[in-house]
C-alpha cells in the first residue's frame, strides 16, 4: 500500500442525482507518471480535483501517501502536491519571479533560498531567469506561461505534481517542444506525476502507465505498449485515429 | 461686487464652509467603505446573499435624499443632530456602488486564476488578500470614484437640514436672491467633485497599470 | 490599528470634531427680523469686545439654527421664547411670560448645555391689529373691547393662522368674538394693504412689523392672554461665555434694551425704506448711545 502515493477505493462523486465519477478504483505509483486519458465529459479531470480536494467526495476514500486525503488538512495537502492548468492561472499582477516563488514563500522559505529555488526551477523549464523574472504574463507567450505554470508547481518541490491538460492550449508546435521537454524533464525529477489529457499521442509520449476514463469509469490500466496493442473496445477509436502516427513513436521511441 | 472680490471678502466663510463639506463627505466615505467593502466580500463568498444586499442597497439609494432626511428626522439620537443624521443618510447613498463594484471586482477574478490559487495551497484570506483583492482594487477605486462624486453632491442638501456644508451657502444665496453668494456655494461643491473625481481615476488608472 | 479601535475612531469622527474658527459666529433666521437682530448683536459685540465676528445668517429656521448651536457652527443666536418652548423643546405651550422664560432657560441648560439670556425687551407675537382712527373712535383698547363690536367688523388673516389650533379658532372661543363673515384669507404680504384700503377692518400680523409705526395701526391688548410669550432671547453656547465673559457682560446690557417700536422702526426701515440691515443697525446703536442707553 505505501507504494501508492494516491490510491482510489470505490470513490463516487455526484452533483445532483448525476455521477460524474462512478465507483473509481486507482492507484497511482511512487514516482510513477500516469495519464488519465478521456473525452470530454469522461471524469478525468472530476477525478483529478478530487485528489487535492478542489473538489469533495463523499463516497468512497482518496488516500494520499497512505491517508485519506480528509484526514490531511486541506491547505497542507494542497502544497504538498503541485498543480498546474491549461490556462497557466498565472497571477497577473505578479511578475514570473513573484508567481514562481509563490508557494516556498507561502511556507516560510527565507529569501535566499527562495532566489536560489526561482533560478533553479526557470533554468529547468528553460526560462532564462535574467530575461524572464521581472516580466509579467500579459507580456509572454501561451507556451512561455505554461512553462512558468510548470515552474511554480515545482517550487516547493512537492512529491507529487497533478497536470490538468496543461498543454491543451497551445498551438501544435509549442505543445510538442513542451511535451519533449516535459519527457525530459520527469526523468531527472523523481515525482509521482497524474496527468490529465485527451491527446493519445501526449499519453503514449510521457505516461508510464494510461488510465482510459469512459464516462465516469475506469476502462482499463495499460502501460503505452499495452495500450497500442490492445483490441478493447474503448481503445480502438483512440488507435484508429493514431494509426499514422505510429511510425514516428516507433523510430523516436 | 463680482463674483472673485466676493470670494476674496468671503475667503474665511467659504473655507469654513467647505471644511465642513469635505468633513460631511469624508466621515461618509470612510463608513461607506467600511461598511461597503466587507460586504462586498461577504457577497463573493456567500452568492444567496446578493439579491437581498443588493437589493436593499438600491432601495436605500432610489430613496430621494431631501426624503430620506426628513425620514430619518425622527429616529432617536441619529435625528437629535443634524451632521449625525447627515452623515448617516450620506453613507447610505455611497454604499451601492462600493458593495456592487467591490462585489463585480471579486466576482471578475479569472477562473483560472482562482482555481491554480486555491490548488496551490492558498487559504481563504491569503486568497482574498494576495490575490482577489489586488486584483479588484481597480473596479473597487471606480466604485468609491462614483459614491464620492455623489456624496458630495447631496451633501449640498444636508444644508437645508441644518447640517452646514456649502449647501448654505446656496440657500442662503436663494434667500436672498443674491447669484453671488449662491455661486459661493455651487463652485465649490463642483470643484470639489470633480477634483476627486479626477484625484480617484489618477488612483484607478495607476492600479490597472500594475495590476492586469 | 486593529478593528475595534478603527471603529471606535470612526464612531468619535460622527461626533464632530471639525475644527472651528476662532472667535464669535453668529446666526440668524432668514426673515427681516432676525437679520436686524443678527446685526445688532454682530455690531454691538464687535464693538464692545476685540473679537473678530462671523456672521452665519439666513439660516432657513428654528430647526437649522438649533442645529447650528449644537454643533458650534454659530455660538449664538435670538430665539424666541414660545417657540423655543413648542417647537424645540416640545413642551406645551404655556402664557406666563416668566414662567415659559424660566422654563425655557432652565430645560436649555439640561438637556443641552445652552445658556438662554434675558430678552432683549420685546416680543413678536401675533397682533390683532386695527386701523388707529377705528380703534380710537370705537374706544377699542384691549380684544376683549372688540367682542361687543365684532359683528360690525371684518377680519382678514393669513392661511396658516386660519389652520392653526393656537390661531383663529382658538382666539374666536377664548374671546368669544363672532366677525360679520367668515375670516378673508389672504397671503401675509397682502394683509396691510388690504386693511389700508378699507377691505378688511382688522387683521392677524405680528406686532413688531414695520408697518404698524408707519401706518398708524394699533394693536389690541391680548388681555386675556391667549397667545403664548415670544419673548426675543439670546440663546447662547456655554463654552464661549466661559471663553470670553465679557460677552455675557455685553449681552446683559442689551437686554431690554429693545423695545417693540424701536423693532417696528427697523424693521420698517428695511422692508419699507429699503435700507440695508447693518446700516440701519448702525444708525440705531449710534443714537442708543447718544443716548447713553449702551
Amino acid at each position: 500500500m505505501s507504494d501508492s502515493a494516491i490510491e482510489f477505493i470505490n470513490v463516487t462523486y455526484r452533483i445532483g442525482n448525476r455521477a460524474l465519477i462512478s465507483d473509481l478504483n486507482l492507484a497511482v505509483h511512487r514516482g510513477e507518471t500516469l495519464m488519465l486519458l478521456g473525452r470530454s465529459g469522461s471524469g478525468k479531470t472530476t477525478t483529478l480535483k478530487l485528489i487535492n480536494r478542489l473538489l469533495e467526495h463523499e463516497e468512497g476514500k482518496v488516500l494520499v501517501d497512505g491517508r485519506s486525503n480528509v484526514e490531511w488538512d486541506a491547505i497542507k495537502l494542497r502544497r504538498h502536491i503541485g498543480f498546474a492548468i491549461q490556462e497557466a492561472g498565472l497571477f497577473p499582477h505578479y511578475t514570473v519571479r513573484q508567481n514562481v516563488a509563490l508557494v516556498p514563500r507561502l511556507e516560510g522559505w527565507d529569501g535566499s533560498r527562495i532566489d536560489a529555488r526561482v533560478k533553479e526551477v526557470l533554468r529547468l523549464v528553460e526560462l532564462p531567469y535574467d530575461q524572464f523574472a521581472e516580466r509579467y504574463p500579459k507580456e509572454l507567450s501561451g507556451g512561455q506561461r505554461q512553462r512558468v505554470g510548470l515552474a511554480r508547481a515545482l517550487a516547493a518541490d512537492p512529491p507529487i505534481l497533478l497536470m490538468d491538460e496543461p498543454f491543451g492550449a497551445l498551438d501544435p508546435i509549442t505543445r510538442a517542444e513542451l511535451q519533449q521537454e516535459f519527457a525530459g524533464l520527469k526523468k531527472k525529477l523523481s515525482k509521482t506525476v497524474v496527468f490529465v489529457t485527451h491527446d493519445v499521442t501526449e499519453a503514449l509520449l510521457l505516461g508510464d502507465r494510461i488510465a482510459l476514463m469512459d464516462s465516469g469509469t475506469l476502462k482499463g490500466i495499460f502501460t503505452p505498449l499495452e495500450f497500442i496493442r490492445s483490441t478493447d473496445k474503448f481503445v480502438q477509436p483512440y488507435i484508429s485515429a493514431f494509426r499514422a502516427g505510429l511510425q514516428i513513436l516507433d523510430s523516436g521511441a | 461686487m463680482s463674483l472673485p472680490d466676493f470670494f476674496v471678502t468671503h475667503k474665511r466663510e467659504v473655507l469654513t464652509l467647505t471644511a465642513e463639506h469635505l468633513w460631511l463627505v469624508g466621515v461618509s466615505m470612510l463608513l461607506a467603505i467600511a461598511i461597503g467593502v466587507p460586504l462586498g466580500i461577504l457577497l463573493s463568498r456567500r452568492p444567496a446573499w446578493r439579491s437581498l444586499v443588493l437589493g436593499a442597497s438600491n432601495i436605500m439609494q432610489t430613496i430621494p435624499s431631501l426624503a430620506l432626511f426628513g425620514l430619518l428626522l425622527p429616529v432617536p439620537w441619529l435625528g437629535s443632530r443634524a451632521d449625525r443624521l447627515a452623515i448617516l443618510a450620506l453613507t447610505m447613498y455611497a454604499l451601492l456602488p462600493v458593495i456592487r463594484n467591490t462585489y463585480v471586482g471579486i466576482a471578475g477574478v479569472d477562473a483560472p486564476v482562482r482555481e491554480a490559487a486555491i490548488g496551490m495551497g492558498l487559504t481563504q484570506r491569503q486568497l482574498l488578500w494576495q490575490v482577489e483583492l489586488p486584483l479588484a482594487s481597480s473596479v473597487i477605486i471606480a466604485g468609491i470614484r462614483t459614491a464620492t462624486v455623489i456624496t458630495v453632491g447631496v451633501a449640498t442638501i444636508a444644508a437645508a437640514i441644518g447640517a452646514g456644508g456649502l449647501g448654505e451657502f446656496i440657500f442662503r444665496g436663494l434667500a436672498m436672491v443674491d447669484n453671488n453668494v449662491i455661486l459661493a456655494g455651487a463652485i465649490p461643491a463642483a470643484l470639489m467633485a470633480l477634483s476627486a473625481d479626477l484625484l480617484l481615476a489618477l488612483v484607478q488608472r495607476s492600479l490597472v497599470r500594475t495590476h492586469h | 490599528m486593529d478593528r475595534r479601535s478603527f471603529l471606535a475612531a470612526l464612531a468619535l469622527l460622527m461626533t464632530g470634531c471639525v475644527p472651528r474658527p476662532s472667535g464669535l459666529s453668529i446666526g440668524s433666521k432668514n426673515f427681516t427680523e432676525q437679520l436686524v437682530l443678527g446685526e445688532l448683536l454682530a455690531q454691538y459685540l464687535g464693538q464692545s469686545t476685540s473679537l473678530p465676528i462671523e456672521k452665519r445668517f439666513y439660516l432657513a429656521g428654528s430647526y437649522i439654527c438649533h442645529q447650528a448651536l449644537l454643533a458650534g457652527r454659530i455660538d449664538m443666536y435670538v430665539e424666541y421664547t414660545g417657540t423655543a418652548l413648542v417647537a424645540i423643546l416640545k413642551q406645551p405651550p404655556s402664557f406666563d411670560h416668566a414662567a415659559v422664560f424660566n422654563q425655557v432657560k432652565n430645560l436649555y441648560a439640561q438637556r443641552f448645555g445652552l445658556e438662554v439670556l434675558p430678552s432683549l425687551g420685546f416680543e413678536n407675537t401675533f397682533a390683532m391689529v386695527m386701523r388707529g382712527n377705528d380703534a380710537r373712535r370705537l374706544k377699542l383698547k384691549t380684544l376683549s373691547d372688540v367682542a361687543a363690536v365684532a359683528p360690525q367688523l371684518r377680519l382678514g388673516v393669513g392661511y396658516e393662522f386660519l389652520e392653526r389650533p393656537d390661531g383663529y379658532p382658538g382666539l374666536a372661543a377664548k374671546y368669544g368674538l363672532k366677525f360679520a363673515e367668515a375670516p378673508r384669507v389672504m397671503d401675509l404680504g397682502l394683509l396691510y394693504r388690504a386693511l389700508q384700503n378699507n377691505q378688511v377692518d382688522m387683521v392677524a400680523g405680528s406686532n413688531t412689523d414695520g408697518l404698524i409705526a408707519a401706518l398708524d395701526l394699533v394693536v389690541l391688548e391680548d388681555n386675556l392672554h391667549y397667545f403664548p410669550p415670544y419673548d426675543a432671547v439670546p440663546i447662547v453656547r456655554r463654552q464661549l461665555l466661559e471663553r470670553h465673559p465679557e460677552v455675557a457682560a455685553a449681552l446683559h446690557r442689551l437686554s431690554g434694551r429693545i423695545s417693540v417700536d424701536d423693532m417696528r422702526r427697523m424693521n420698517y426701515a428695511v422692508d419699507g425704506g429699503k435700507k440695508d440691515a447693518a446700516v440701519v443697525v448702525r444708525e440705531f446703536l449710534e443714537q442708543a448711545r447718544n443716548k447713553n442707553l449702551l
